[in-house]
């Protein structure tokens, strides 16, 4: 994506907005997280009754883990591409700058003098913005991650749908409940990373 | 951007730059100044950020980048400095003398390579080859840590905010008419100009100096007897009417 003054300043802003977004998710997958420690205990209590449910609460455990370090990961890589896409923007201003005053003083005894300065300021401006799509790429690429993550556990919700009605009565409610803020929250995070990723992409 | 020169001597010249006709409607009109001498050259209040190509364009004209080893900002207003961090890019091995006080102001516009050599209450006088300049207080004029600048060969007084006037595009850039030209002073004096004291102060030094032009930020350029006219205007003008 060629970085021009305009796009930079969408970026800073939305990039800093993609920050904020994300406190929503780490929020539900702390709830994952709180969810696995539930179905952890009544796979204790449950015993062999639901035997079946054991991976399944593993697979939760790590989603949460996951799911916050990759928050955090997301969070860091945001602010670091809204700070970039400022400088960046700092740096296509002073290009332009730099270009007009030489494109003012063609005739001017010393206008050759100003050649290294708008010369270093279209470098800057080009390493800016090189760094800005280097950070660009990282922040899809987690988000991706996440999305594919969300996606996994909806196929696992699926899974444990089955395996929670084929659970002793005593127990179908409490897992199905499980199951059900399970899928919540992923869906929740999926809508959250694919806003997150719009939101970059417009 | 239309550059005059002030002065010129064995030494150095005085340049002004300024009623810039395509700077930006909305954008007040800035005079900067620039003192040339035989191997340097500051530029005093080198202005705001959108018109630092039209005023970098401008001083190529005249000395070659790499001469342009100083620069003075008055106060911290951004008509005066905001450019400030584009020298930084295009003088990175400048000086910067301003007010101590607005210091860890003054680098929000980017400082990064310019070195920023801050002026103490009481002023200081540096040396430009074979001149002197001399930093003189003007606090609370308008700005609380402020300053002028005097060349005591050319008899020049760079004033900053002092003695501005609001006049339309296509002004002369020196005052022709001193009686008409005080109603074009007067609000700015009485609004920007916050305290009497501080006024008396700054025309209790500037008489003690022989000036030929006092030339200020904005307006016209007070020449020859219109200087005192300006001082005696100015020491009877009651400042500080906002409130």
């Amino acid at each position: 994506m060629p970085s021009t003054p305009k796009n930079s300043a969408h970026f800073f802003i939305n990039a800093a907005t993609v920050a904020a977004e994300l406190s929503v998710v780490l929020t539900e997958a702390k709830n994952i997280s709180l969810e696995a420690m539930n179905a952890k205990a009544l796979v204790a209590r449950a015993g062999d009754n639901v035997r079946t449910f054991k991976p399944i609460t593993d697979f939760m455990v790590e989603l949460a883990n996951d799911t916050i370090w990759l928050v955090k990961e997301i969070n860091r890589e945001a602010l670091v591409l809204s700070r970039t896409s400022l400088s960046d923007l700092h740096s296509a201003d002073a290009h332009e700058r730099f270009k007009q005053a030489q494109a003012r003083s063609r005739t001017a005894p010393f206008g050759d003098t100003l050649d290294p300065v708008a010369q270093s300021a279209s470098h800057q401006h080009h390493q800016q913005s090189m760094q800005l799509k280097r950070h660009m790429r990282k922040l899809f690429e987690l988000l991706d991650e996440i999305e594919s993550r969300m996606l996994a556990a909806n196929v696992v919700t699926a899974t444990s749908r089955l395996e929670a009605a084929t659970a002793a009565d005593s127990y179908q409610a409490s897992l199905e409940g499980i199951v059900v803020k399970l899928e919540k929250a992923a869906n929740r995070i999926k809508h959250i990373a694919s806003k997150c990723r719009h939101s970059l992409e417009r | 951007m239309k550059v005059v020169k002030l002065h010129e001597g064995r030494s150095h010249e005085w340049l002004v730059f300024g009623r810039d006709e395509e700077r930006p409607s909305k954008i007040i009109d800035t005079n900067q100044y620039m003192i040339k001498t035989a191997n340097h050259a500051i530029i005093l209040d080198p202005g705001g950020i959108e018109l630092f190509s039209a005023m970098l364009a401008a001083v190529v004209h005249h000395v070659p980048i790499q001469q342009i080893t100083h620069l003075f900002a008055s106060h911290q207003d951004p008509d005066i400095i905001s450019s400030l961090g584009l020298w930084d890019k295009t003088l990175p091995h400048a000086t910067l003398y301003a007010p101590w006080l607005w210091e860890g102001f003054l680098r929000h516009f980017g400082c990064n390579s310019i070195k920023y050599n801050p002026l103490p209450d009481e002023g200081k006088s540096i040396r430009l080859d074979d001149i002197e300049i001399q930093f003189i207080p003007a606090h609370y004029m308008h700005s609380s840590g402020n300053f002028s600048v005097y060349d005591p060969q050319a008899k020049i007084l760079m004033s900053g905010d002092i003695g501005a006037a609001l006049l339309p595009d296509g002004a002369p850039l020196f005052v022709e008419d001193f009686d008409h030209h005080v109603e074009k002073m007067r609000l700015f004096h009485q609004r920007w100009m916050p305290s009497n004291r501080a006024k008396k102060d700054w025309v209790r030094r500037v008489r003690q100096l022989d000036i030929q032009y006092m030339a200020p930020q904005h307006g016209a350029i007070f020449k020859g007897k219109d200087v005192n006219r300006f001082l005696d205007w100015l020491d009877e003008l009651e400042v500080g009417t906002g409130v």
